[in-house]
């Protein structure tokens, strides 16, 4: 139970106190994780002034509705 | 290899041709530097004026500048601690001026939201350098935390190109601040377990 709770915690706790060199796998996920926000994230969610498209996200939300 | 190291790789073939005409050309280092920065100078007027790929393209310019200058003083044998201290004042300057287009952007948009957020990663990218600068006079090497110049320089690049600027900023925004702390901490910790290997008598 206690290596359930501490192993999320263990991997937040190291991608918080950064310590990985560049071109480490890990570093390739921050990667991945940061242009998944950057391009995944609808515009008009964090109210972007200046993007004039709305983004893969949304538009498949749109095609859902 | 990662997919981030065989980028880096890639990138280097053009630099390597790049960096061979300034060494042959003999170009001092610092003039490389200063060129950077007044690329970069232009790459913020475009932000400022919405011209995001203009400003991309620039922005790229800029840092190839930026890159090269340090390798073709190695090369020249034109290496010294004044070009040092040159090369790391003038990114600062080319950090803030790219901030400032963004926030003249925002103000002239009257999106005051974004101008402090802008100006808040402005703040922390600035402590990002500050913190590990200052934590060097004191200890060896601080070297923690994601967020550095080059991380934040290819973001810049990927909002101007692809229009996400404003998602950007907050990953800017948030990762300097863990950035700044991870250092803080570590700079703590390093400083307090160096005073414990210090007898308490010795100590000042």
């Amino acid at each position: 139970m206690t290596q359930i709770v501490t192993w999320p915690a263990l991997v937040l706790w190291r991608a918080l106190f950064w310590t990985y060199e560049r071109a480490t796998w890990q570093y390739d996920l921050m990667v991945i994780a940061i242009l998944a926000f950057v391009w995944l994230t609808p515009p008009s969610w964090i109210g972007d002034p200046v993007a004039t498209d709305p983004g893969p996200v949304e538009w498949v939300m749109g095609l859902l509705r | 290899m990662t997919f981030t190291g065989a980028i880096g790789a890639v990138c280097m073939f053009p630099l390597h041709a790049i960096i061979r005409v300034c060494v042959r050309l003999r170009i001092h280092p610092n003039v490389l530097t200063l060129t950077g920065v007044v690329i970069n100078v232009l790459a913020a007027c475009a932000l400022g004026l919405r011209r995001f790929v203009l400003a991309g393209v620039l922005m790229v310019l800029a840092n190839i500048f930026d890159f090269i200058d340090g390798k073709v003083a190695k090369e020249l044998e034109l290496e010294s601690r004044f070009g040092a201290f040159w090369d790391s004042v003038m990114d600062r300057f080319s950090d803030i001026t790219l901030f400032i287009g963004l926030i003249y952007l925002y103000s002239e948009l009257q999106r005051t939201d974004y101008v402090i957020i802008t100006a808040l990663a402005m703040m922390f990218s600035v402590m990002t350098s500050y913190t590990r600068a200052r934590a060097e006079s004191l200890i060896d090497k601080c070297k923690v935390g994601f967020m550095e110049r080059p991380e934040r320089i290819v973001l810049f690049m990927i909002g101007a190109f692809t229009n996400r600027m404003a998602a950007v900023l907050w990953v800017i925004l948030v990762l300097s601040v863990v950035t700044v702390a991870d250092r803080i901490y570590y700079t703590w910790r390093e400083l307090r377990q160096a005073e414990d290997l210090v007898p308490r008598g010795a100590r000042l």
